[in-house]
């Protein structure tokens, strides 16, 4: 289809996409057909992020800036590089990051306008640029440094769980373009789901979990090391953020 | 026009159909479908499958383009290398295609050589220059005076540009940058058991020996085999276990990280050697195994003559002599070669790490007696012969003169005693020695001789110097360190806007035919090369036969058998990859036994010395009788007319050789090394600069890290947004005995010249070495890279200006340690000794 | 260093609205206090002096505010003028955010407190006046809405978790405490450029109307004990925060001597802007509360107490915004 179209309806815009798909080269992994019985639960799309997989390529870093073309300063995924140790034992872990999607989002309950709200159907925290006014309220709010302000368009940005992938039935592009596939997505109130199963059997953490936010982003063996218990155990300590803002926050 | 909100409000508010099936919930999520969307306006996305051509591995992507316009680069997810996974690298690919400073028209200088101004020039102009100048040279018969000097140039790029192009034009004065890149390992795999590119059975091995291999974020088949490693690691919890001299992403992944001493990894291989063979742990897949090697003088010896001579041969290499050259622990260096020769199976990996360095190329043959003698040599999941897919395509004109070529190529007289693959990284120098000739027309092609090789002042100068290089033309869609040097620029196309069949390697052992098609229409006036090659042949009188590259690429589909099978053209054009869905993955290809009519044919004689069938006819000789009265080794380009091998009285396919006429046999002894005087066996040579090295000298090495390749990337403004700044790795106990400390400018000299860098001080690199990156320290390649906007022939369009004003990184853009290492040269292999300049280091 | 999103033009802000919404608070209290006429002339101007300045200062503030809009800049980015009015968006409804409930309350307090400057707008306005019950009202309704839009700029700051230095709630009483003591300071820095009549005050005699400054001495006497329930919110403040564990402890650390804001906010906020001039207050008060002396200051010190009240109010909110931006929650 061509992508100039513009007074598709939504309704036909999916529908044709699902044509197009239907007729689509033999290379695409088609979904699964659904069950036929819909379900009245509400969905709250999470990712695990296992660090065990991950290799700090940012892959996932490049793939959600050229998916958005984020431009250049501001960072909706991000890969942490954590070292620490006396030579010889040293280690690097890495940590992926990204806007947690918060069940308790303070980015939500500060935010003047509404732009900022968390959506009933699937639990992804979205702003709304045509009613946001740039604040920044919420970039405060946020635990995680999240957001930015996107220069394009004055208002408030940050990951949103790629919800015009994600409502298209196909996951984010960063988790597409995972080698280690160590980010792994999915419906959490879905018990059959993987990020369901991972959540319930992996011993999983949050970040931040005393900020109260109630992250959807799960990390499996996170290093949650900071500049404090570095200073207290004595040992070299030093996190690369890999943005503009070197300090992370 | 959908807007923003609507978009938010519809999105996943209604079942959603894909695929025809309504969806009610997450589940049926698919992470590989192929399909793209616009955040924007929630339109699909074009895809068009393609290839990356970012880094040499050259994975098959999906190329999704809106308004025209590329927008978005994945994996492809039918390819069995890839997995439908990418590197942030391939992620940053639509950045080449967006760069605002891209070449986007033909230019010629005006002015100085080097001084930066230019005029746009029309395509016919600049090619009847230098078509002129190339027809002159040919009609004179000195067509060698044409030097033509690649780098990433493969597959049908390269079949078209040097076989069919270069070579019905005549010259044989063709560069290339092997050297500077892995040259001494293939070398060494060329002694040992024939041919290149060894592949890593990841999916199947159940230990991992590293040495010098960066897996994690470099790689010559990176993605291929990274994701493959990663998820075993994670699935299997195998045990991987990295050299390095300083913790790369790979060391930092592994179980164990094992700092050594730069240039000594051969000393801890051959100590691992020394434990297996007196321990008797080779015993098993080892010692099968050591039948199909040559470990003796000779056609043949007995198991216990081969055993008794590596023991023989190891017998000083004890862990403790080890641990003095390399730093290396005894105990660690036993330990893991207990680990290694136990653990079945186990794959022995190694990169430039292990060779770009003094004898780097019998390192890489130590390593592979440490494969052999454990038995992990093409196994399932051990150390593997690469598995390629075969293209037929068209040849061009038959009767190709005998090509000419000045001796610029193999570098200074007694620089490396076989350089298989050239030593291009002293071609200038023989350019200004002058002694073997100089080429009047000197075009370069996806290469930068500037930046990429040692000694980068020197570059500077002779190419700048018109004396040296009369005339000089470079091919290239950006205005890099060297274009700016350059004559003319004719504007090359991005990867993204051309066609290519392609070719690189399997992991899965099994064969993958892809194509690269063009995702947009090309930029300005830019043109592949390949078709530019295409019209200067005809504008000189002698037409390839070839239409187009597009052509030429169509025509090897239908060639290919395989690919002919599965729908041609058209069906490459649709899914961008195939390989055949029935194929074994191959192993144990020495292992086949001939059928009696391949060895006993007319034209084959066995040769005694060796125990090789060959066929005379093949090697241009004229009877069975005159093949035995030279012998196989003695024949020149021998290897060509291999047939098998006869072991213990079974003739085999054996290892067959390629570009030098070893026997049949895994040459754990080589004979060609011996000729030389060289070792016959790995052995441990001292090296000279660190003979002669003071106290407080320090060692360089250079490393790459994931998110740029070499010269060619520093212009994605997502890469080096994360990437863009290399201080220089000291170890802390280092830093303290030199008062540096964290965040000083420091100044590194070595003989080749100084560069004031900052320090990182820290823990992850050995004491006595420092360690700088590639890739920064640009000087051109456009605003991203240096902060240069590239001089635009008059009027021509911009890319995409919108970040320019954003961009933060001045100011930190590190410097490029080439300045100082020296195009010097493995005295085996004419490698380029990256890792192991001697330096020293003061505050600045 | 961490990035500031609040820059200027926020600390200006929440400067200016204090002071705006302090001197409304003042004035109406001044006026209440006296019936609407109060003790007498003196009382009158005071309050007359409050009531003309309070709706300057949030205007201002208010408009300074949209220059760190992020719509703002992007308009003159991508010409996209309709941006710079985006901020209408706060107007077209309410939520539970403390910024958009404070913008109303910013809002009202802005339009209450011109009708109120507007019923002293005449020379001649006085107690009794043709305006007085409008005036009354206003004042009536500027006393809360005052106090409100004080503290709202304390609770918009103080409701993060995510900014642990300004997490507290003590930092309402100190925005609070310096939002009056700005008002006062305002106050006082107008009477004294624009009263030249003589400040004297026989204290607690009659009053000699038009002679006797008690009103100023009022003022000052307030403001002094204003300046010490803010030194008391600052020690609770650093006391909260210092005595708890994680975060706070290691926000506060920034104006804790070491601090990259320690110098700023000890010698700037503490000394010059509350201790240098509650000294000079209390130099100046002192005798007329304990001896009942005649209470006199010079215009001329009085002028410049004010101005250290007010340039330690803006220091306060800049150490304040800063702070709270440069530090952070710890761990991750
Ligand atoms: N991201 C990225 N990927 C690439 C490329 C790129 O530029 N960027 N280039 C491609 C090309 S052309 C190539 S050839 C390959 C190269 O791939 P690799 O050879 O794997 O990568 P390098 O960084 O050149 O070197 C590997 C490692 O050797 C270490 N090393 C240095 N000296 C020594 C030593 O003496 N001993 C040991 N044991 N280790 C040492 C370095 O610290 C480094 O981690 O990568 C390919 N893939
Ligand atoms: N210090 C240090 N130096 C190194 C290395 C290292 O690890 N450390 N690695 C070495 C290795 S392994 C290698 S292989 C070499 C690589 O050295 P090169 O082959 O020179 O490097 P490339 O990055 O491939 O790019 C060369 C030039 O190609 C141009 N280019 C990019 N895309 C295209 C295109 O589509 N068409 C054309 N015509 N040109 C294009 C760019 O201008 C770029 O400057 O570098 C070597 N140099
Ligand atoms: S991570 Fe930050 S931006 Fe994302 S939902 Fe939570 S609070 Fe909001
Ligand atoms: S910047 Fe936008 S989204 Fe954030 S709080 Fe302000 S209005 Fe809401
Ligand atoms: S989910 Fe989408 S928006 Fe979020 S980090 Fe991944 S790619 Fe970026
Ligand atoms: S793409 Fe995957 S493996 Fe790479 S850094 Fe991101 S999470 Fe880690
Ligand atoms: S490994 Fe190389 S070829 Fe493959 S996606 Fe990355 S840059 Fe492209
Ligand atoms: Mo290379």
């Amino acid at each position: 289809m061509k992508n100039s179209d513009v007074n598709l309806s939504r309704r036909n815009l999916v529908a044709k996409a699902g044509l197009g798909a239907a007729a689509a080269v033999a290379t695409a992994t088609l979904p699964k057909p659904a069950k036929a019985e819909a379900t009245d639960r509400t969905v709250q799309y999470a990712m695990v992020i296992d660090t065990r997989r991950c290799v700090g390529c940012h892959a996932c870093s490049v793939a959600c800036k050229a998916e958005f073309d984020v431009p250049l300063g501001e960072t909706r995924s991000w890969v942490e590089y954590i070292e620490k140790g006396e030579y010889p034992n040293v280690s690097r872990q890495f940590l992926p990051r990204l806007c947690n999607q918060c069940s308790d989002p303070p980015c939500v309950r500060v935010c003047p306008t509404g732009a900022t709200y968390k959506r009933k159907e699937d639990g992804i925290v979205v702003v709304d640029a045509d009613i946001c006014i740039g604040c920044k309220y919420c970039m405060q709010a946020c635990p995680y440094d999240a957001r930015f302000i996107n220069p394009r368009t004055g208002t408030a940005d940050k990951c949103d769980f790629c919800l015009h992938r994600v409502s298209q039935g196909i996951a984010p592009a960063c988790v597409n373009t995972c080698q280690g596939r160590a980010r792994i997505f999915g419906d959490m109130n879905d018990p059959d789901s993987e990020v369901a199963k991972l959540i319930a059997t992996e011993p999983v953490t949050v970040l931040r979990q005393e900020m109260g936010t109630k992250p959807n982003v799960y990390y499996i063996a996170a290093d949650h090391t900071d500049d404090g218990d570095a200073r207290f155990q004595h040992q070299y300590l030093r996190v690369d953020t890999h943005r503009r803002a070197k300090e992370r926050r | 026009m959908l807007n923003r909100r609507n978009f938010l409000k519809i999105g996943a508010a209604t079942p959603i159909v894909v695929g025809g099936v309504a969806l009610s919930n997450a589940k049926q999520l698919s992470v590989y479908s192929g399909k793209d969307f616009s955040p924007a306006t929630g339109l699909e996305r074009i895809a068009i499958p393609s290839a990356c051509w970012q880094c040499v591995t050259r994975c098959p992507n999906i190329s999704y383009v809106e308004d025209g316009r590329l927008v978005k680069i994945e994996g492809q997810p039918a390819s069995i290398r890839t997995h439908g996974v990418m590197c942030a690298k391939g992620q940053g690919g639509v950045n080449q295609y967006t760069d605002p400073d891209r070449v986007l028209y033909p230019m010629r200088r005006i002015g100085k050589r080097g001084e930066g101004k230019w005029k746009r020039v029309s395509w016919d102009e600049a090619l009847s220059e230098i078509t002129g100048r190339l027809k002159k040279l040919r009609d004179d018969g000195t067509p060698e005076k044409f030097m033509f000097h690649y780098g990433r140039m493969k597959a049908s790029h390269s079949k078209l540009i040097k076989s069919a192009f270069l070579g019905t034009y005549g010259t044989g004065t063709i560069g290339n940058h092997t050297s500077i890149c892995e040259g001494a390992k293939w070398v060494a795999q060329e002694l040992t058991w024939g041919g290149h590119y060894d592949n890593w059975d990841f999916d199947n091995t159940n230990y991992v020996l590293n040495f010098g291999s960066n897996v994690f974020e470099a790689g010559t088949n990176h993605i291929p085999t990274s994701h493959r490693l990663i998820a075993r690691m994670a699935d299997k919890r195998i045990r991987v276990v990295t050299f390095d001299v300083r913790l790369s992403n790979t060391a930092a992944k592994s179980d164990e990280w094992v700092p050594i001493i730069p240039g000594t990894d051969r000393a801890v291989v051959l100590a691992m050697c020394n434990v297996i063979m007196s321990e008797g742990l080779y015993k098993g897949e080892g010692e099968a195994f050591l039948e199909f090697c040559k470990v003796t003088p000779g056609a043949s010896a007995t198991l216990e003559e081969k055993v008794t001579a590596l023991k023989a041969h190891l017998k000083d290499y004890t862990p403790e002599w080890a641990e003095t050259v390399s730093g290396v622990p005894a105990a660690k260096t036993a330990e893991i070669a207990r680990d290694f020769a136990t653990v079945k199976p186990a794959c022995v990996i190694s990169y430039r790490g292990a060779v770009a360095n003094h004898h780097g190329a019998d390192t890489e043959r130590a390593i592979q007696m440490l494969a052999a003698i454990t038995g992990n040599v093409d196994n399932p999941g051990g150390r593997c012969k690469a598995v390629g897919p075969k293209w037929k395509y068209p040849k061009g004109p038959k009767n190709k003169p005998k090509s000419r070529k000045l001796k610029i190529l193999d570098g200074l007289p007694g620089a490396a005693k076989l350089p298989n693959h050239h030593v291009s990284h002293q071609v200038l120098q023989m350019i200004k020695d002058g002694s073997a000739g100089r080429p009047d027309v000197y075009m370069w092609y996806c290469y930068t001789p500037v930046y990429a090789n040692g000694q980068v002042q020197e570059n500077i100068d002779i190419l700048k110097d018109e004396t040296l290089v009369p005339f000089s033309v470079c091919v290239n869609p950006f205005y890099d360190e060297s274009a700016a040097l350059a004559d003319i620029i004719l504007p090359d196309t991005p990867y993204t806007e051309r066609w290519t069949w392609e070719d690189m390697v399997s992991p899965a052992q099994i064969p993958e035919y892809y194509i690269r098609q063009p995702v947009v229409k090309p930029l300005g006036e830019c043109r592949d090369f390949a078709d530019v090659c295409i019209e200067m042949a005809d504008r000189m009188g002698f037409p390839l036969g070839i239409k187009s590259h597009e052509e030429f690429v169509k025509q090897s589909c239908e060639m290919t058998p395989d690919v002919k099978k599965a729908g041609g053209f058209e069906y490459m054009k649709a899914n961008g990859v195939y390989h055949d869905p029935e194929a074994k993955p191959r192993y144990f290809s020495y292992r086949k036994a001939l059928p009696p009519e391949k060895y006993l044919a007319e034209t084959v004689v066995k040769d005694p010395a060796t125990g090789v069938y060959w066929d005379w006819k093949k090697a241009k000789l004229a009877s069975a009788q005159e093949a035995l009265e030279k012998g196989y080794v003695a024949t020149k380009k021998s290897y060509k007319a291999y047939v098998g091998q006869e072991i213990n009285g079974v003739v085999y396919s054996g290892f067959k050789p390629d570009k030098v006429n070893k026997s049949g046999y895994f040459e754990i002894y080589s004979e060609i090394m011996e000729a030389k005087d060289l070792p016959a066996m790995p052995s441990w040579t001292p090296i000279p600069e660190y003979e002669a090295k003071k106290p407080d000298d320090l060692i360089l090495t250079t490393y790459k890290v994931a998110e740029q390749i070499h010269s060619r990337s520093a212009n994605c403004k997502f890469l080096s947004e994360i990437f863009h700044d290399n201080p220089a790795w000291i170890n802390p106990k280092t830093a303290k005995e030199k008062g540096i400390d964290e965040g000083d400018s420091i100044k590194v000299n070595s003989s080749f010249g100084e560069i004031v860098i900052k320090a990182r001080v820290t823990p992850v690199v050995v004491p006595g070495t420092i360690a700088i990156a590639h890739h920064c320290g640009h000087w051109e390649y456009g605003r991203y890279a240096s902060g240069e906007v590239a001089p635009k022939a008059a009027g021509s369009p911009g890319g995409d200006e919108r970040d320019s004003a954003r961009i933060w990184w001045n100011g930190e853009r590190g410097v490029h340690p080439n300045w100082i290492i020296g195009n010097v040269a493995d005295p085996i292999s004419g490698q380029l000794r990256w890792m192991d300049t001697v330096v020293s280091v003061t505050k600045a | 260093m961490n990035e500031v999103f609040w820059g200027l033009p926020v600390i200006s802000y929440l400067f200016l609205a204090g002071v705006g919404a302090g001197a409304y608070t003042v004035s109406a209290s001044v006026l209440l206090r006296g019936g609407g006429g109060g003790f007498g002339h003196k009382h009158f101007q005071i309050a007359r002096y409050g009531a003309l300045l309070a709706p300057l200062p949030m205007m201002i503030g208010t408009g300074l505010i949209i220059f760190e809009l992020g719509t703002f800049t992007a308009a003159f980015e991508n010409g996209d003028f309709w941006l710079l009015f985006r901020w209408i968006r706060l107007f077209l409804t309410i939520t539970m955010s403390p910024m958009s409930i404070g913008s109303w309350v910013l809002a009202v307090c802005i339009l209450a407190s011109l009708v109120y400057a507007y019923t002293f707008l005449s020379p001649d306005a006085k107690p009794g006046d043709d305006k007085s019950s409008l005036r009354l009202a206003m004042a009536w309704v500027g006393v809360p809405l005052g106090i409100a839009v004080a503290i709202y700029t304390g609770v918009m700051l103080g409701a993060m978790p995510s900014r642990p230095f300004w997490n507290s709630p003590v930092l309402v009483l100190l925005f609070l405490m310096s939002a009056l003591s700005g008002g006062v300071a305002g106050i006082l820095l107008l009477k004294a450029i624009f009263d030249h009549e003589p400040q004297t005050d026989d204290a607690g005699g009659t009053e000699p109307a038009g002679k006797i400054d008690r009103s100023s001495y009022l003022l000052s006497a307030s403001d002094m004990i204003l300046i010490g329930f803010e030194l008391l919110a600052v020690f609770l403040f650093i006391m909260f925060t210092y005595l708890t564990v994680g975060a706070q402890k290691v926000a506060i650390s920034v104006i804790l001597p070491g601090g990259s804001l320690s110098m700023l906010f000890w010698v700037g906020v503490v000394l010059i802007g509350l201790l240098i001039p509650a000294i000079i207050e209390l130099k100046y008060v002192l005798p007329t509360l304990l001896h009942k002396k005649v209470y006199t200051i010079p215009r001329r010190v009085e002028m410049i107490v004010a101005l250290v009240v007010l340039f330690g109010g803006f220091l306060l909110r800049y150490v304040v915004v800063i702070g709270g931006q440069i530090t952070g929650p710890v761990g991750i």
